[in-house]
C-alpha cells in the first residue's frame, strides 16, 4: 500500500526522470506484470471477491448463527433483487455526494500542498491547521455541519472533503519538500528561480507522492459522505444502514455495505486507471489495484 | 475429618444465614440515564433491588436499537426497548420476550412550533418533518397523516439523528416525530419557544407501552426476572406516593439529572410509569401488532405469546 516505501525509478546515474518519457512502458503491453503472477487484475479480483464469499457461506453454513446477528451470503442476495430500486437509488445520492466531496477535497489539498510548496514560509502557518482539520473527529463536527449547511448535498460534501483533504495535502507537500536533492543542486548551478526550480523539479518529483494521497483519498471518500447520512439526511446509502439497524435487518445492511464496498474500489480504480494514463511512470508496486 | 466436617458446618450455616450475596443483574437502558428510567434508579437507589437480593447495575448504550440485540446475544440480562420496536425485532427473528412494563402510555408525539405555519396536521402538507431513526416513525406519521386526509408522500421526512429540537428550532424542519412529550416538549420551553404536540393515540395509532423491559427467550424462566419486576413495582408505587423524596433520589443519583429540564420530566413522567409492570394486555397487544401489520412493516400480527409473557 505505499509507494513511498519505493524509490522512485531512477535511470542509471541515479537521477530520477524527469519527463513522462513514454518508452519504458512495461514490457509485454500491460497484460502480465511482476508481483500480478500473471492473472489479469479482474481476475484477481473475481478471485479475492469468489474466496470470501466462500469463506463467509462456510462459517454461516457451519455455524449457523441468527440471521440477525450474520446474514448468509444467500439471505443479502436476496435483499439485493428485492430492494434493488431502493438500493441503486441511494446508492446514486452518495456516489455523488462522495464523487463531488473527491473534487472538492482533492482541489483543497492539492492547492494548499501547493502553497506550501511554493512559499515554504506559509508551513509553518498551515501545518497546524492541516493537522486539525485531520484529527477532529469527524463524528463530532458532523452534527454542527449540519446544522450550518443544512439536511441536504452540502453538509454530506464537505464532510467527505474534510476526510479527503488530508491524505492528498500531506502526501503531496511531503513530496514536494522530499525533491531529489541532487537535483537541487543542479538547479542551483544553474541559478534556476525558485518557480522554475518549482515547475521542473519539485512538482514533477512529487506526482508519485499525489497519487498515493488519491489512492488514500479514494478509499476513505465513503467515510465522509456515510457519516454525514447518519446525522441527517432525508436518502443515501448511510440512511438506508441506520434504518436497517435499526429494524435488525442486518442483510438490508450487508447489502448497504457491500455497495459501499463496490463504490470505493470503483473510485480506487478510476484513480489507478486515471494515474496509468497520466504517469505511466509513476511507481505502483503494491499500490496499484490493476 | 473433624476439621472437615467443622468446615462444612461452617459452610452450611454462611448459606442459610439471611445476609447471602445479591444475584448480579445488568439491565441494559434504551438511552442514557434520564427521568424515564426513575422506577430503576430508584429501586437501585432506594433499597428496593437490595431488598430482592438483587445488585443491578444501569448500563446506557449509544444507539437505542442495540440493547435488545445484545441481551439476544447473552451481553446482558434485561433491556429496556420499546413496543413497537419489540415486534419489529421479532419478526428479524430476535429470540426476544417482554416481560414487564416501564413506561405504559406512549411518549411519542408530532411536535411543530407554536405561532409556526403548522397549526393542525393538515398543515404538514407539502413541508419538511424531522424524525430520529427508532423503526416505526414512518408508520405513526403515516396514519397521523392519513386521520387529516393526508399521505405520507404530501411530506418530506428528514433523518435529524436525535437532535429533534435544534433541527426544529434551528427552521432545518417544520415538525418533528418521534420527540417524547416528557422531555422534546419541555426542552423547547426551556429555550424560550413553545411546542405545539399532536398525539399519535389522539389521531389514529393505537395506544401502547413506550417502554418495556425484555430479555432473552431461553433466560425467561430466570427466577432473577419476578424479583426485578417486584423491585421495580414497589419503587414505582413509592415514587407515586412519595414524589418529592422519589425526585431527591433521582436528582442525587447523578449530575447530569440534577437540572430543571429533567425536573419538569420527572413530574412529567410520573403518572404514566406502569403502576402493574408485570401485568400484560393482551388485547392492547393485539391492537398494536394490528396496526404494525397494515402500515406494513410486519407480514402479519404474530400471536403475543410470541414476544409478550406476563411476569409473576
Amino acid at each position: 500500500m505505499s509507494p513511498h516505501l519505493t524509490a522512485p525509478p531512477r535511470g542509471p546515474d541515479g537521477v530520477p526522470r524527469r519527463k513522462p518519457t513514454p518508452s519504458p512502458r512495461r514490457p509485454g503491453g500491460g497484460a502480465a506484470r511482476p508481483g500480478s503472477g500473471g492473472l489479469r487484475p479482474l481476475t484477481s479480483l473475481l478471485l479475492v471477491g469468489g474466496v470470501v464469499l466462500a469463506a463467509w457461506w462456510a462459517l454461516v453454513a457451519i455455524t449457523a448463527p441468527p440471521p440477525f446477528m450474520l446474514p448468509g451470503p444467500d439471505r443479502v442476495a436476496r435483499v439485493f433483487v428485492t430492494r434493488w430500486a431502493e438500493l441503486a437509488s441511494n446508492a446514486a445520492v452518495t456516489g455523488g455526494e462522495m464523487a463531488i466531496g473527491l473534487a472538492l477535497g482533492v482541489a483543497l489539498g492539492m492547492a494548499t500542498a501547493l502553497l506550501t510548496g511554493l512559499l515554504p514560509w506559509t508551513v509553518r502557518l498551515i501545518q497546524p491547521l492541516v493537522v486539525v482539520v485531520q484529527a477532529l473527529p469527524v463524528f463530532a463536527v458532523a452534527p454542527v455541519l449540519v446544522l450550518w449547511l443544512g439536511f441536504g448535498l452540502a453538509s454530506k460534501v464537505v464532510m467527505a472533503a474534510l476526510v479527503i483533504f488530508f491524505p492528498v495535502a500531506s502526501a503531496l507537500s511531503d513530496a514536494i519538500a522530499r525533491a531529489d536533492p541532487g537535483l537541487l543542486d543542479l538547479a542551483r548551478l544553474h541559478h534556476a528561480t525558485t518557480a522554475q526550480t518549482f515547475r521542473h523539479i519539485r512538482l514533477p518529483g512529487a506526482v508519485p507522492g499525489l497519487i498515493s494521497g488519491l489512492r488514500m483519498a479514494a478509499t476513505l471518500a465513503p467515510i465522509g459522505a456515510i457519516i454525514g447520512e447518519w446525522v441527517g439526511a432525508s436518502s443515501g446509502l448511510g440512511l438506508m444502514m441506520m434504518h436497517a439497524n435499526a429494524r435488525m435487518q442486518t442483510d438490508v445492511m450487508f447489502a448497504a455495505l457491500t455497495l459501499v464496498a463496490a463504490m470505493a474500489l470503483l473510485l480506487r480504480l478510476a484513480v489507478d486507471l486515471l494515474t496509468r494514463r497520466w504517469a505511466p511512470w509513476a511507481p505502483e508496486s503494491g499500490g496499484s489495484l490493476l | 475429618m473433624k476439621r472437615l466436617l467443622a468446615s462444612a458446618a461452617l459452610l452450611l450455616a454462611l448459606a442459610s444465614s439471611p445476609v447471602r450475596a445479591a444475584d448480579g443483574l445488568t439491565v441494559l437502558l434504551d438511552w442514557f440515564v434520564n427521568p424515564d428510567h426513575a422506577p430503576l434508579v430508584v429501586a437501585r437507589d432506594k433499597g428496593m433491588f437490595a431488598a430482592e437480593g438483587l445488585a443491578v447495575e444501569l448500563i446506557a448504550p449509544a444507539d437505542p436499537s442495540a440493547p435488545p440485540r445484545l441481551v439476544a446475544a447473552g451481553q446482558a440480562d434485561v433491556a429496556v426497548s420499546y413496543e413497537p420496536q419489540l415486534l419489529l425485532a421479532v419478526k428479524e427473528g430476535l429470540p426476544i420476550l417482554r416481560f414487564a412494563t416501564l413506561v405504559e402510555t406512549p411518549l411519542n408525539t408530532v411536535m411543530a412550533l407554536d405561532g409556526g405555519p403548522v397549526r393542525t396536521l393538515a398543515d404538514l402538507k407539502g413541508r419538511k418533518v424531522g424524525y430520529s431513526v427508532a423503526g416505526f416513525e414512518d408508520a405513526v406519521l403515516g396514519s397521523m397523516l392519513e386521520s387529516v386526509g393526508l399521505k405520507l408522500t404530501d411530506i418530506t421526512l428528514i433523518n435529524v439523528n436525535f437532535a429533534l429540537t435544534a433541527a426544529l428550532v434551528s427552521g432545518e424542519v417544520d415538525a418533528v416525530v418521534g420527540g417524547f412529550r416528557n422531555f422534546e416538549a419541555t426542552e423547547l420551553d426551556l429555550a424560550g419557544r413553545k411546542a405545539r404536540t399532536f398525539y399519535p393515540e389522539e389521531n389514529g395509532v393505537p395506544a401502547y407501552d413506550e417502554l418495556i423491559y425484555v430479555a432473552a427467550r431461553a433466560k425467561i424462566a430466570d427466577p432473577r426476572l419476578p424479583r426485578f419486576v417486584r423491585a421495580v413495582e414497589t419503587a414505582t408505587a413509592w415514587m407515586i406516593n412519595h414524589p418529592d423524596e422519589a425526585w431527591e433520589i433521582v436528582r442525587k443519583s447523578d449530575a447530569k439529572l440534577d437540572d430543571e429540564l429533567n425536573r419538569r420530566a420527572f413530574f412529567d413522567t410520573l403518572p404514566r410509569f406502569a403502576k402493574r409492570p408485570g401485568a400484560l394486555d393482551v388485547g392492547r397487544a393485539e391492537r398494536l401488532a394490528a396496526f404494525l401489520a397494515a402500515r406494513g412493516l410486519i407480514e402479519t400480527a404474530p400471536p403475543v405469546a410470541d414476544y409478550a409473557v406476563a411476569t409473576r
